[in-house]
């Protein structure tokens, strides 16, 4: 799977349930929040073309974005071992082929790093985004 | 000090949950993780707003100090347990600071929010009132515990340790700053003139927990460090230099110990200051060279 593409199920699963309605909910906000964003810097760079930015991003499914957050919450400093990322990204739905996403292209939020799980500064950039989304 | 008295466990605390002869605190890297949930009856402490200076580059004033004290419970009897996330990094600067201001009996939770997660232990999502304590203890500075730019000249000039916790990137000057943290950026790369690399995580096992003190000084013996002479602990900011200073300070008994806070954001910016570039420490600073004050200490 490629890191920014979603997961067919994503939207099923999550259409079904209060929590999954809620989820959406902060999608469409965050969603807002992208586009006033990027008004903003058209109207302040004066509408010239540029580099698609990193706020334009397609929005991430909520298990992929709490798996992130798992990385690095019981990661901590030295990230996590293999074994311990299988088990986290099963306990989300995901499986091996479905983990290996989250390495790929030029954005990927996870990388290995001497043998362990860590967040990249994408991956980071992508908790701060979604820790903020709960918190509002 | 010793590893009893300064680093406490899950079972410890767990067992000691509701007592309000503890101060819980939790300082995380990113403070909205307090909010997925947190050892109950934790306050959390922000370390952008509440431990430093909301103007000058500085620690916070007593005032300030003791307000937080005042906010989270600390009387003057009171035991405070420190974790967060990111392996007890900020905790680790909260402890050094609030040891700073003269508070008595800090504590850490050995892996932090790491390990109380991994231990499966008990999580509140409600954040505790302000505690109100009026008999929050007014703080007593310990200026021995901290370095301030003159001294890590004068180290720099007379041999002292001057350990730089970095990682051996940044030590080398190949980088500015880890990845992911571009608002903390000095205007030189390097490391101060003598410094040795000793980074702050190898103290760190993978589990989060710190390693064993037969571990730490073995890698202490390696990395060249002496526990029998004094030493300055320097990073970015001084948040990473707060870990290895309460490594050698309160797990391994060193008596003469500091932290730099002003740390390499402040050397590796200030006009005419020597710096050097590489693996190697370099040879130490020569003081005739400058006109600096402190240089004599």
């Amino acid at each position: 799977m490629s890191s920014s593409a979603r997961e067919p199920d994503d939207d099923a699963a999550d259409a079904v349930t209060l929590q999954g309605v809620r989820a959406e909910l902060r999608r469409v906000r965050a969603g807002l929040v992208r586009i006033e964003e990027g008004l903003a810097a058209l109207e302040r760079d004066g509408a010239a073309p540029a580099p698609r930015a990193r706020t334009q991003r397609r929005p991430r499914p909520e298990r992929y974005l709490r798996l992130l957050v798992d990385v690095y919450e019981r990661g901590g400093r030295h990230g996590l071992d293999s074994g311990a990322f299988g088990a986290l990204g099963a306990a989300h739905g995901y499986d091996r082929r479905g983990l290996g996403g989250f390495f790929r292209g030029e954005h990927a939020p996870l990388a290995l790093v001497e043998g362990r799980v860590q967040l990249t500064p994408e991956g980071a950039r992508l908790v701060d985004e979604h820790l903020r989304e709960l918190s509002a | 000090m010793s590893r009893e008295r300064a680093l406490v466990d899950g079972d410890w605390l767990e067992a000691r949950l509701g007592d309000p002869g503890l101060a819980i605190l939790e300082v995380d890297e990113r403070p909205l993780v307090y909010n997925l949930g947190h050892v109950p009856g934790a306050h959390c402490v922000d370390w952008r707003r509440d431990l430093q200076d909301p103007v000058a580059r500085d620690v916070p004033s007593p005032e300030a100090i003791r307000a937080l004290w005042r906010r989270v419970g600390v009387g003057p009897r009171t035991t405070v347990v420190l974790y967060g996330d990111m392996s007890n990094w900020y905790p680790c600067f909260a402890l050094w600071l609030f040891e700073l201001y003269g508070l008595d009996d800090v504590r850490l939770l050995d892996g932090g929010r790491q390990a109380w997660l991994a231990e499966r232990r008990p999580l509140a999502t409600d954040a505790p009132p302000p505690a109100d304590r009026a008999d929050a203890p007014q703080p007593r500075l310990r200026p021995e515990l901290r370095a301030h730019w003159p001294d890590v000249a004068g180290a720099a000039a007379h041999g002292v340790q001057l350990l730089d916790v970095r990682t051996p990137g940044e030590y080398r000057g190949e980088l500015l700053a880890e990845p992911g943290y571009p608002q903390e950026l000095a205007q030189r790369p390097g490391h101060v003139p003598g410094a040795r690399n000793l980074p702050w995580d190898a103290c760190v096992a993978p589990d989060g927990r710190l390693r064993s003190d037969a571990e730490l000084r073995a890698l202490l013996d390696e990395r060249g460090v002496r526990l029998d002479a004094p030493a300055i602990t320097y990073c970015r900011i001084g948040e990473r230099s707060a870990h290895t200073w309460f490594v050698l300070h309160e797990l391994l008994g060193m008596s003469e110990v500091r932290n730099y806070d002003g740390s390499w954001t402040e050397w590796g910016s200030m006009v005419g200051m020597p710096v050097v570039l590489g693996p190697d420490p370099g040879e130490p600073l020569d003081a005739a060279s400058l006109s600096l004050p402190g240089l004599t200490r």
